[in-house]
């Protein structure tokens, strides 16, 4: 160690920069802003100009990471001392393992009252299970369900089917018409997660999933098992060679009107009506196991905004994110980055989103990331792997369920029995 | 030697047809840098709508372009000088030298290739903090240089080897000095050999965008991969002008080395010469 | 290691000529030596020692010992993909040596022979090296789309039916196995010609005036000749190949998609070292054993390699 640090020594000596400038040394009345959100950073620009004006003296600057890099950069200045003095943070495991850290600020009613204006389900997204503190402001609840290109379905003369034969039946009469009917592929894996989640949850139904929650039942139960096979039926509704469309392909193709739905959440909304304004959207469940059975869309909370705890400007950042708490940042944001805003009284403008909003009140959850994604394996890493085996067809939906039940049971102690 | 034509022509036409693999990407990459991302993937291999430059004038007005060009380029070739002349002492000391620490020295120096640096980010975060080099080039060019030394090192050590010992030991009884020994009778022939060491690590340090992201937080200072990450969303990539920036950002390097290249059909002449 | 260099030892008459030459050689090592220390060796050593913590997140909680080297190599949840992963690294390096440094081989003594167009030819096929991998992986994810890729395109030409390459288990892997290949060609290329360049004129004249045709010529004249340049193509091939990771990545995912069909070492260390945006979490303390174990197979290979190559370049 010593010769060590006698080599720092000597190669600053040599390089002669010891006094060379570090991250963002904090200026008073400067607050910087991290996330992974590249394409909102017009969004953010402005509504950080209103905080400004509402608190003269105080600026933020904001700085995005690419999103697949953004958790390494992150830990590896929060690990330095360094880093942004307001953090965009994951929500649930992913907030949790830079909270236990000790790396975000405990957020309370006393350095932030404004926690209030959040539901309960809100706060504890970005909450430590073991102390039961809240280290973020949540941003925004994301539904997952179909979204459906209205033009194309007219054109085609098909109407949205609400049951699972409907539901199939359709995408034969969208076929015969040269229009695929749903644009996702299995390429790529967080969106097989969610495809199978959409399309199970409806299955299984909210009380078969708080039994699995407490133990009484797991993955591997038939029901659960048959809501999986029911999977491989949609096969014939998606692209050509779907094993080889990734997320990117899926999104031209619905954009571009080849396909009438796409399977994903809310938070696709923004980027497709910006990607092509002229596109008519709309949102729906997905199909009910049969006539007259409930359908749900699934939920879960997305992100927060955390503050560092080594921020060289509490008292600023603590600033910013108490008005990122209140309606005066969550109204405009939600109406520009179009998504739902996890405030209480916040209601959505945009008609579409307020009938997502409606839909949520149905909702389930999306068990795998709010559950299961707090050691590894994760539910979703357990879940997307099954789901491409099973479409390549090197695994039966009775081996994917097994494998989740087997995986989780590593750490989840219901499944340890 | 008759059936000599036919064969060269045979040759040639397999070459001419591996020329056309090689190239034929690199065409769809310079037309998908004048489509949008609809375009690209509606008719990724159609000849563009137009050639108007919309990504390319979006790269210019979203990011300081010229700016992270300039820093990429000084970052580059610093490394690269550091990687060549640091990689060409040691390997000069490994191959030439008989001392009892070669082995370990030159396996030391392997190593560096066999762990991604990527693992150690965090402890080399606080490494270059401690020495004021957060935020700086020079701490990126110093941690460029200690990722490329073990290639370098490894393919010059290689070629070092190989050279004739009758010219160094005929310079050595003229009396000429060990500096004299190297710089002018031995590194010439070494020439193809550091052309590839420098090129071979110049296009991945050109290219990467995850150190610069770690270790660079001011804009002036940020380099071109690092300044094209604006363009990837967390759900949507704008490939158009990525392929933009990319195609520009390969022209350089791409000059460099067919620059270099000829440095590389001298060395040709003067080995075969001996 | 054999140093083949026994003429040095004349000039060491003197003790002080040694001491001089013992302070030349150290000058020589000294500013690598020093670099590769301080940025490489420091503080990869510093995360070596998480390998031997537990992490629940991104600090260490407790000093496990060897717990996580067992659990990567024993235990269901990692071990499966350990050696899965090692399997198709293999398949990787194998697959390499023959497609892309068999071609390179080839390429180089083409390029050899000076026809006309040789200098050109030399500067096209290192082009693709200059490419960033994720311009390189982005291109032939859609060369080799199902929809509307030019591979199934060309096959349906001559009536074959294709297949979505990247996305059958069968075949992911041996695409991104030729992207690699096209990719990184011309760089074993141009060290066999490097190679090929230091055999003097005569030697391939004598070995032409005495009837040897050009595979004899590849085969029995040149290819023992140019043994430095393939021990160094070798080496490279292998770690390279060991730690695979930018292009899989890109075209597959830190997953391997389909199903794990494309994972291998590199992709398994980054995802359970540092997680994923949209699914793992960070996990050091069992990335780190991963890296050590890795390093260890890669070192240990790799000396034992260069003991058998070396050898072998010698004897010729």
């Amino acid at each position: 160690m010593a010769g060590m640090k006698f080599g720092r020594r000597a190669l600053a000596a040599l390089t002669g920069l010891t006094l060379a400038s570090g991250i963002a040394a904090a200026q008073a009345g400067e607050v910087t802003f991290w996330t992974w959100r590249q394409e909102d950073r017009a969004v953010y620009t402005d509504l950080f100009a209103e905080f400004t004006k509402a608190n003269p003296g105080i600026t933020v600057k904001f700085e995005a990471f690419p999103n697949e890099n953004y958790n390494t950069i992150v830990t590896t200045a929060l690990a330095g001392g360094k880093g942004g003095d307001v953090l965009h943070a994951r929500a649930y495991g992913g907030l949790e393992a830079m909270a236990k850290a000790g790396y975000y600020l405990p957020l309370d009613k006393t350095n932030v009252p404004e926690l209030a204006n959040l539901p309960d389900d809100a706060n504890a997204s970005e909450s430590l299970r073991a102390d039961g503190k809240v280290y973020a402001v949540s941003l925004a609840g994301q539904t997952l369900g179909l979204i459906v290109n209205q033009d194309v379905l007219a054109a085609a003369g098909v109407t949205m089917a609400s049951d699972w034969d409907g539901f199939l039946g359709m995408c034969k009469a969208l076929k015969a018409k040269g229009i695929t009917p749903i644009a996702n592929g299995t390429a790529t894996p967080w969106m097989d997660a969610i495809f199978a989640t959409v399309f199970t949850n409806p299955f299984v139904g909210p009380a078969w999933t708080a039994d699995m929650l407490a133990g009484k039942t797991t993955f591997s139960d038939p029901k659960f098992i048959g809501a999986l096979a029911k999977l491989l039926d949609l096969k014939d509704c998606m692209p050509n060679g779907f094993t080889g469309v990734d997320y990117p392909t899926s999104q031209q193709l619905f954009s571009a009107g080849k396909a009438a739905i796409f399977v994903g959440g809310s938070f696709e909304i923004a980027p497709f009506r910006r990607g092509n304004p002229k596109l008519n959207l709309d949102f729906v469940a997905p199909p009910a196991p049969a006539i007259g059975q409930p359908s749900h869309v699934s939920r879960f909370f997305d992100s927060g905004f955390a503050v560092n705890a080594k921020s060289a400007n509490p008292a600023d950042a603590l600033k910013l994110v108490r008005w990122m708490a209140t309606k005066a940042f969550a109204e405009p944001a939600a109406a520009k980055l179009g998504n739902i805003s996890s405030l209480k009284d916040v209601a959505a403008a945009d008609p579409l989103l307020a009938k997502v909003a409606k839909l949520n009140e149905t909702a389930m959850p999306y068990s795998t990331l709010v559950y299961f994604r707090f050691e590894a394996p994760t539910g979703t890493d357990l879940l997307q792997d099954g789901v491409q085996k099973m479409f390549g067809g090197s695994a039966t939906p009775a081996e994917v369920g097994a494998a989740i039940t087997a995986g989780l049971s590593k750490w989840y102690k219901p499944f340890q029995k | 030697m008759r059936g000599e034509p036919i064969k060269h022509g045979l040759i040639q036409a397999l070459l001419i047809l591996n020329a056309f693999v090689m190239l034929y990407p690199l065409f769809v990459m310079v037309m998908s840098a004048f489509k949008s991302n609809a375009e690209i993937f509606a008719s990724p291999f159609a000849l563009p709508e137009s050639f108007a430059f919309t990504n390319a004038s979006r790269m210019w007005s979203e990011t300081s372009f010229i700016l992270y060009l300039l820093n990429s380029l000084i970052v580059t070739a610093a490394a690269i000088a550091a990687i060549v002349v640091f990689g060409t002492m040691a390997a000069y000391a490994i191959a030439r030298y008989p001392f009892r620490l070669s082995s370990a020295a030159f396996m030391f120096f392997l190593a560096g290739l066999m762990v991604p640096l990527k693992l150690a980010i965090i402890p080399l975060f606080i490494q270059l903090d401690s020495l004021g080099l957060i935020d700086t080039r020079l701490g990126l060019i110093l941690v460029y240089t200690a990722m490329g030394l073990p290639s370098s090192v490894f393919i010059l050590t290689g070629f070092l080897r190989t050279l004739p010992g009758e010219l160094e030991e005929s310079a050595r009884i003229e009396g000429a000095s060990e500096l004299r020994i190297m710089l002018q009778v031995m590194l010439p022939l070494a020439r193809p050999a550091m052309v590839i060491a420098a090129i071979q690590n110049a296009v991945p340090i050109w290219n990467d965008f995850f150190f610069p992201l770690v270790f660079i937080s001011s804009d002036r200072l940020k380099t071109l991969p690092q300044g094209l990450t604006v363009f990837m969303g967390e759900y949507n990539t704008d490939w158009g002008v990525l392929f933009a920036g990319l195609t520009l950002a390969a022209l350089p390097i791409t000059l460099v080395y067919i620059a270099l290249s000829r440095q590389f059909i001298a060395g040709l002449t003067q080995g075969a010469g001996k | 290691m054999v140093q083949a260099l026994p003429e040095v030892t004349n000039c060491l008459a003197t003790p002080s000529r040694r001491w001089r030459l013992g302070a030349w050689i150290a000058l020589l090592l000294a500013p690598g030596l020093a670099i590769m220390t301080v940025f490489v060796a420091a503080p990869l050593l510093s995360s070596f020692r998480y390998a031997f913590y537990e992490f629940h997140g991104v600090l260490p909680s407790a000093f496990i010992g060897f717990a996580n080297f067992h659990d990567i190599l024993f235990d269901s949840t990692y071990a499966v993909s350990t050696w899965r992963a090692l399997a198709h690294n293999a398949i990787v390096f194998a697959s390499l040596m023959i497609v892309q440094n068999g071609l390179a081989y080839l390429i180089a003594f083409a390029l050899l022979k000076a026809l006309p167009g040789h200098r050109l030819h030399q500067v096209i096929i290192f082009l693709p090296v200059m490419l960033s991998a994720v311009i390189v992986g982005f291109l032939w994810k859609l060369f080799f789309h199902p929809l509307f890729g030019l591979v199934n395109a060309a096959l349906a030409l001559v009536g074959i039916q294709g297949l979505p390459w990247l996305g059958t288990e069968s075949t992911a892997l041996g695409a991104i196995i030729f992207t690699n290949a096209w990719h990184w060609v011309g760089f074993p290329a141009l060290i066999f010609l490097a190679g090929m360049q230091r055999i003097s004129r005569e030697t391939i004249e004598a070995a032409r005036i005495d009837g040897a045709s050009d595979t004899v010529l590849m085969t029995r004249i040149i290819w023992p000749l140019v043994a430095p340049s393939a021990t160094i193509v070798v080496i490279l091939t292998f770690i390279g190949s060991f730690n695979w990771f930018e292009l899989p990545y890109i075209m597959a995912g830190a997953t391997g998609s389909p199903g794990g069909a494309t994972d291998v070492l590199g992709l398994f260390f980054y995802r359970t070292a540092f997680g994923s945006a949209s699914s793992g979490l960070q996990d050091f303390g069992h990335g780190s054993a991963l890296a050590v174990l890795m390093f260890l197979f890669i070192a240990i290979v790799s000396a034992l390699a260069l003991r058998v190559l070396r050898a072998r370049e010698i004897e010729t």
